[in-house]
């Protein structure tokens, strides 16, 4: 459905943004981010410096206008952004468009989505663009997706792409995205700092996150959702077509039916496992 | 449309915390009596929107943006077709984090 693959995606553990959309930012190389020049107070472990980046410079985000606002700067000459400590560029608003002004090689219009007002630019380079921003009109509920640029103090969103809502309840996901995003990436910076000398954990790859939501954080209960899923990635069991039984995990990892059942269950309620055919046998939703 | 403040999404229950604020809602249509639209919220409470002509006929959805004069009825001063197949189900579970728990990122 979308065009770029350039898609959030805490399920999926990756946060891979680059779907080849043409962002402006990437003029930039995702730079303007001096690790041991910036005087923040660095993170401890993660990727080193004050903010955390990793791939997250190329992530589209979803998030409020109120939370562009919020966003605090990374460097000097105020050109990039962080929002949660984690360096944005590339963002996803929904709202309404309000004094949309279409001018001679560009279109300009307020983007008002219940939480604050922006301002957003989309440059008019082709006929595709020309067409897509006809589509699209004052009081219309549009989806944007573009960069946050700052410039002279203010903030505005140079945009690469202008979409028409039509299934109204995007626009209750997007914010319940915006909600699930800041609490992903608050415990992704939590989870950074702590002091785990965890080999699993590599900041370049961000998969194994999702294995480190056990309910506390802490090492043990990790260790232990890790093997269940390992039981569930096995490539003989994790091919059956009803996928593996809680009785399975039981006995092959030693554990009593109670333990086994509620690391499963608590899997399941993360999203690392799903169901079958019945609330005994589950699957990974992580591999393939 | 002059929205100069942001205006939070509410439901039946947290509209009450806005009264006199402009707030948005989506609510489902139930019937239209000369003019005042007698509408469902997403958790079930019964309110009435006054000032929103044209609105479609029951069971579309529709978000009012709007300022409420009491704790069950609203002053519209726009509104926008949802449609059939909103679902209020996600929208209310929105409305209770955005004006609690997450507040922050909205208002």
């Amino acid at each position: 459905m979308y065009g770029g693959g350039g898609q959030y995606d805490g399920g999926g553990g990756q946060y891979d943004g680059n779907g080849g959309a043409a962002s402006a930012n990437n003029l930039f190389g995702g730079g303007g981010f001096m690790p041991s020049q910036t005087t923040n107070t660095p993170e401890g472990g993660g990727g080193g410096g004050g903010f955390n980046k990793g791939r997250g410079s190329q992530t589209l985000m979803p998030l409020t206008v109120k939370q562009l606002m919020d966003a605090s700067q990374t460097n000097d000459d105020k050109s990039s952004f962080a929002v949660n400590g984690w360096e944005v560029s590339t963002v996803r608003l929904v709202g309404r468009m309000l004094n949309k002004n279409e001018r001679v090689t560009d279109v300009t219009f307020v983007l008002d989505d219940g939480t604050g007002r922006i301002e957003v630019n989309r440059w008019e380079n082709e006929t595709s663009d020309t067409e897509e921003m006809k589509l699209v009109n004052d009081g219309d509920y549009v989806i944007v997706n573009g960069g946050l640029k700052g410039f002279q103090g203010k903030r505005h969103v140079v945009a690469y792409s202008v979409r028409l809502v039509t299934n109204y309840n995007d626009i209750t996901h997007h914010f319940l995205y915006c909600i699930y995003v800041h609490l992903d990436l608050a415990k992704a910076k939590r989870l950074a700092s702590q002091p785990q000398a965890n080999a699993s954990t590599s900041t370049w790859n961000q998969a194994p996150l999702l294995n480190n939501q056990s309910a506390s954080g802490n090492t043990a209960g990790k260790e232990l959702t890790d093997l269940v899923m390992s039981v569930f990635h096995d490539p003989v069991l994790g091919n059956m077509e009803h996928g593996v039984s809680v009785d399975e995990v039981a006995s092959r990892l030693k554990l009593s039916d109670a333990v086994a059942r509620s690391t499963v269950q608590h899997l399941a309620d993360i999203g690392n496992l799903y169901p079958t055919i019945d609330d005994n046998h589950f699957k990974s939703a992580l591999n393939g | 449309m002059d929205t100069s403040v942001p205006s939070p999404f509410v439901n039946g229950e947290t509209l009450k915390m806005f009264v006199g604020r402009r707030v948005r809602t989506v609510v489902q249509v139930q019937r239209n009596e000369s003019g005042v639209l007698v509408v469902q919220s997403t958790d079930g409470h019964q309110l009435t929107i006054r000032g929103a002509p044209g609105a479609p006929e029951a069971p579309h959805y529709i978000e009012v943006m709007g300022i409420p004069d009491s704790d069950q009825s609203i002053r519209a001063e726009s509104w926008t077709d949802f449609g059939e197949n909103f679902d209020p189900v996600p929208f209310n579970g929105l409305c209770k984090l955005a004006s609690d728990k997450y507040k922050y990122l909205f208002l």
